[in-house]
């Protein structure tokens, strides 16, 4: 053999275990195992064949043809199950006026539109998973997520998928797992525009389905004489809802919109799970029979010390009680698990540590991340526990995982090792997750030029993923951004205006313009010019 | 008494707070006698407006559960042992005060402003016990109040009764058994004078007071095809035949309901030609205006009103923030009171909401109404444009113990609530407030520095780690 093709043996013995195309077969050995099914074990193995798990164990005979993954000093995870993010869609646009979303052509985002959502969308067919959304999930220890748009009131149907490389297909673990239906109004002049006009839409929608699928049955038997009903995707995929087929999830954060959520559901006998939930930790006791996706996407305090003060106290104990919410559902014994929800990926496992620091233990962090998930999916049979005969999601660290200074070194996804972002990538993405303050965040004065004369009002705004939030105070009465947007340069944004004898929306339309802003407010009583600037 | 509590307390069911709550309730209950099994309390020495018994001097009411049990002069009454006694010698007792123009209470936009009518929309499902107005209002003597719809189409969506229960689930604040209710708006409003979408957005059918009624006419005649086709549908069905069921829509539900006097139409409307519109059409169609609402020219169609059967909800003294409401005269409630119609004052505002009773007393000086007829602006009357007469509105035996202790005459701007009663419960208490300001002024202080010393402390950590590093 020449020296050359020496070379090349050694390369391909090297590289092998990396790129094969077949999973190969693999023993995990020397780390504490937590196979989460039972007790850790103490420098226990975990081999991997053919994309199962063959065994798991202490002392166990390592396969001749088995590669050795040394996790000496380490710890070896089940693959994370994430099963509430939004991965591979564009995020839900801020609440636009207007039909076309355009409004006048200029400033248009830059990021893609989101999907036009229905209970017909399939995720499946729709997302487009990059690479790097992949690798930097992976890089956090979670292999399997659920995916669904973030938009539109009936979300869709979700998907679960495993983070493999590879194609879409091959990635399936199931498609259709859950209808999704967030509160959220359309923009304004298009129904439904108010949360009380979102519930009646998604009731008037499963009646549609219900009188759909009633009509079809009769239909089917006795064609003649009748009017054919229309096929509509839509009524189909609620009919699997009414059925009790499809659980639906509800988007629900504070108690109130959750107990709305199950009143829908009640009074449909749906299947269903929250997500989100933020305020189970008022409501634990009514939280026993239902899955609870608990979102780890914490609220947080606003920088300044003045912005603090502001705050009334039950937004600040919110924001202080809500990571106890894991806690308290552990406690209680509820069926939960921890999920990103509108988290983004670096935020999932921070997140998590926060619900540990907040009273949850480690193991039913673990659990919540791995086995709960699953079961509330229905996989658990091939996910969430390192035992026999699962699909061999394996991950190791080199500390326990949701300790600050964790790090996933090794990422087995279907039986072959994974890819994970290199410490430069990692770098350059931490740089863009957290984006520069925008030049809308801070303290507006604005004077609005109306009929009655000046009317000042104070407005603090934040911008997060092109929607505005904020308080506002002054002239008119005082408190929350009702919604707004902003593109970078044009702002939109809602007040409740209180005056004599209405209170009434006042939409202000804005450009910024380093520390000015200028445009114009339609109010009750007409459409006026404003102008303010940013304080420091 | 158990469970009132102040703004802050409503939302958490926190087990500290709650724990401080109980204690101070328990002494509360020690100093008064011990607890005792059901609620009863002698409110004694006070007087007493009745609101349709005329008024009481040095009289005492008996609570016994939610319901009023016993009320006359002292000498008449018999406390119970064990009943709580509060001595309200020189104060004044008068029933819960009711606002049939509310908009507390509710979560997100008070209008679906999409369409031009939107009656398949329900209040109901977004009240929320978390605002603090409605508490405010307890302190002004406010205990229950018709939670509407915006005005903005022609057909707004159905409205909620509700009775302040701060510090209650949600689910106990609609008055169960109330009439159901929606509101229809007139004029500038539904007709969007006043506010323009946004250029790019069409604008919005009606534009005119005509586009207005054929959206309520239209509405109607549609319900009955709807109802039509269901009545089709069961005769049918009764038949033996196996038709199709027809589409169950709720907008149409609710307009059905309407016309089958299920459903109370509370209307906002401010010009006489438009309130005559609208008594003309429900005339038509088969359905009663039960409320006109802000009703501003009422006085100049006061008997047809009388006549339709309609209550008229006003303002004592706002107008010309619009040009419809530019023929307004504060002599209105008195006019229409005069001329047979059930008036009250009401607030469409969170902030009148806390002081209905000296808009009753403007209308003393403003058309003569005497003392008994100011007070029924704010209690009894309501209480029939609601359909709740038999309930609430009155300090009678057998209703609902809704009812504020004030230092003095409740027509007197010098007089302020001490303590607001929901059926039977203390949902405000003037000393009680003190004290639990002071609390929850700590608690906030408290929170925010833990929350100051957290973050100080993750600093300084972090300042120690490259040296941690160095080390290495």
């Amino acid at each position: 053999m020449s020296r050359r093709s020496v070379c090349l043996v050694v390369l391909l013995l090297i590289a092998a275990p990396l790129c094969a195309d077949a999973p190969g077969v693999y023993a995990i050995t020397g780390g504490t195992v937590h196979p989460v099914s039972g007790a850790a074990i103490d420098k226990g193995v975990v081999v991997i064949r053919d994309g199962l798990i063959e065994a798991v164990g202490a002392n166990l005979p390592i396969p001749p043809d088995a590669t050795i993954i040394d996790a000496k000093g380490g710890h070896v995870y089940p693959g994370l199950i994430d099963a509430q993010t939004s991965l591979g869609f564009a995020a839900a646009a801020p609440r636009r006026r207007g039909f076309g979303g355009g409004g006048g052509g200029a400033a248009q985002p830059a990021t893609p539109p989101p999907p036009e959502t229905s209970p017909a969308f399939q995720a499946i067919r729709e997302a487009k998973l990059s690479d790097d959304d992949v690798e930097a999930k992976r890089a956090t220890g979670v292999t399997t997520i659920l995916t669904v748009p973030a938009s539109g009131i009936f979300n869709g149907q979700s998907a679960v998928l495993n983070l493999a490389e590879g194609s879409m297909e091959s990635r399936v673990i199931r498609a259709g797992v859950t209808q999704q239906v967030s509160f959220s109004p359309r923009a304004a002049w298009t129904y439904p525009d108010s949360l009380m006009g979102v519930i009646s839409y998604v009731k008037q929608s499963l009646l549609d389905a219900q009188q759909n699928a009633a009509a079809l049955a009769i239909y089917t038997k006795n064609p003649a004489g009748n009017k054919r009903p229309d096929q509509s995707a839509a009524a189909d995929a609620l009919a699997a809802v009414l059925r009790r087929d499809v659980p639906v999830v509800f988007i629900a954060d504070t108690e109130l919109m959750m107990r709305r959520a199950m009143a829908i559901a009640k009074e449909f006998n749906l299947r269903y799970m929250l997500s989100g939930a933020r305020q189970a930790y008022r409501m634990v006791n009514d939280l026993q029979s239902i899955p609870v996706l608990v979102s780890v996407k914490w609220p947080t305090a606003p920088a300044s010390k003045e912005d603090k003060e502001e705050q009334p106290l039950r937004v600040i104990r919110d924001r202080q009680l809500a990571p106890t919410s894991p806690a308290a559902l552990a406690k209680s014994g509820a069926n939960f698990a921890l999920v990103s929800g509108a988290a983004k990926t670096a935020e999932f496992i921070p997140g998590v540590r926060k619900a540990i620091e907040n009273g949850l233990s480690a193991d039913d962090a673990l659990r919540a991340t791995t086995l709960s998930p699953a079961r509330i999916l229905g996989i658990d049979r091939q996910l969430g526990t390192l035992e026999k005969g699962k699909i061999a999601n394996v991950v190791v660290s080199d500390k326990p995982i949701f300790e600050e200074k964790a790090k996933v070194t090794r990422v087995f996804v279907d039986g072959r090792e994974t890819k994970l972002p290199s410490e430069e990538e990692k770098a350059k993405r931490a740089e863009g997750a957290t984006p520069a303050a925008s030049p809308l965040d801070g303290t507006w004065s604005l004077s609005v030029k109306s009929a009655q004369g000046d009317v000042n009002i104070t407005a603090t705004l934040h911008v997060e993923d092109g929607r505005v939030t904020g308080t506002f105070s002054g002239d008119r009465g005082s408190g929350d951004i009702k919604s707004g947007s902003f593109d970078g340069t044009t702002v939109e944004f809602t007040i409740s205006a209180k005056t004599d004898a209405e209170s009434a929306d006042w939409v202000f339309h804005g450009t910024v313009s380093g520390t000015a802003m200028s445009g114009s407010v339609s109010t009750n009583l007409g459409t006026f010019q404003f102008s303010g600037s940013k304080g420091q | 008494m158990r469970n009132a509590r102040h703004p802050e307390r409503s939302e958490g069911s926190q087990p500290r707070g709650r724990r401080i709550l109980r204690c101070f309730v328990a002494a509360l209950l020690s100093m008064t006698g011990g607890a005792i099994a059901e609620n009863v309390i002698a409110i004694r020495d006070a007087t007493i407006l009745t609101v349709t018994n005329g008024k009481i001097e040095h009289g005492t009411v008996l609570i016994r559960g939610s319901k009023i049990a016993a009320v006359g002069p002292n000498a008449s009454v018999a406390v119970p042992a064990g009943a709580q006694v509060i001595d309200a010698a020189g104060k004044f007792v008068l029933p819960g005060i009711i606002d049939t123009h509310s908009h507390t209470g509710v979560d997100g936009s008070v209008n679906e402003i999409s369409l031009p009518n939107t009656g398949m929309v329900r209040i109901a499902d977004v009240l929320t016990n978390e605002d603090v107005s409605a508490y405010r209002q307890l302190a002004g003597g406010t205990t229950t109040a018709l939670v509407l719809h915006g005005s903005a189409n022609p057909i707004g969506g159905q409205s909620q009764i509700v009775k302040w229960k701060w510090g209650h689930p949600v689910s106990e604040w609609p008055v169960a058994g109330a009439p159901r209710t929606i509101k229809f708006a007139l004029g500038e409003n539904p007709k969007s004078s006043n506010f323009r979408p946004p250029p790019g957005t069409p604008l919005q059918y009606p534009q005119t007071r005509m586009g207005v009624e054929e959206v309520i006419r239209k509405s109607f005649t549609d319900a009955r095809d709807y109802m039509a086709r269901w009545d089709e549908y069961e005769a049918r069905r009764k038949r033996g035949e196996t038709p199709l069921p027809p589409r169950r829509d709720l907008l149409m539900e609710t307009m059905a309901d309407i016309l089958r006097g299920n459903i109370d139409v509370h209307s906002h409307c401010y010009r006489a030609d438009e309130i005559m519109m609208l008594i003309n059409l429900a005339n038509e169609m088969g359905f009663k205006v039960r409320e006109f609402q802000h009703v501003l020219e009422g006085y100049k169609v006061a008997r047809e009103i009388a006549a339709h059967g309609a209550g008229g909800g006003t303002f004592i003294d706002w107008w010309g923030y619009k040009l419809e409401a530019y023929d307004a005269i504060p002599y209105n409630v008195a006019l229409m009171e005069r001329a047979g119609v059930v008036t009250s004052v009401n607030s469409d505002s969170d902030e009148l909401a806390r002081h209905l009773n000296q808009d009753a007393a403007k209308a003393m000086k403003y058309g003569g109404l005497t003392e008994d007829e100011a007070l029924k602006l704010c209690t009894i009357n309501p209480a029939r444009q609601l359909r709740l007469d038999h309930r609430i509105g009155s300090i009678d035996v057998g209703k609902d113990a809704d009812l504020a202790i004030w230092t003095g005459h409740p027509l007197s701007t010098y007089s302020r609530v001490e303590s607001t009663f929901v059926e039977g419960e203390m949902v405000f208490d003037r000393q009680r407030d003190l004290q639990l300001r002071k609390d929850l002024a700590k608690e906030k202080a408290d929170r925010l520095k833990k929350e100051a010393d957290d973050e100080a402390k993750k600093k300084k950590d972090a300042a120690k780690k490259p040296e941690e590093k160095k080390d290495e």
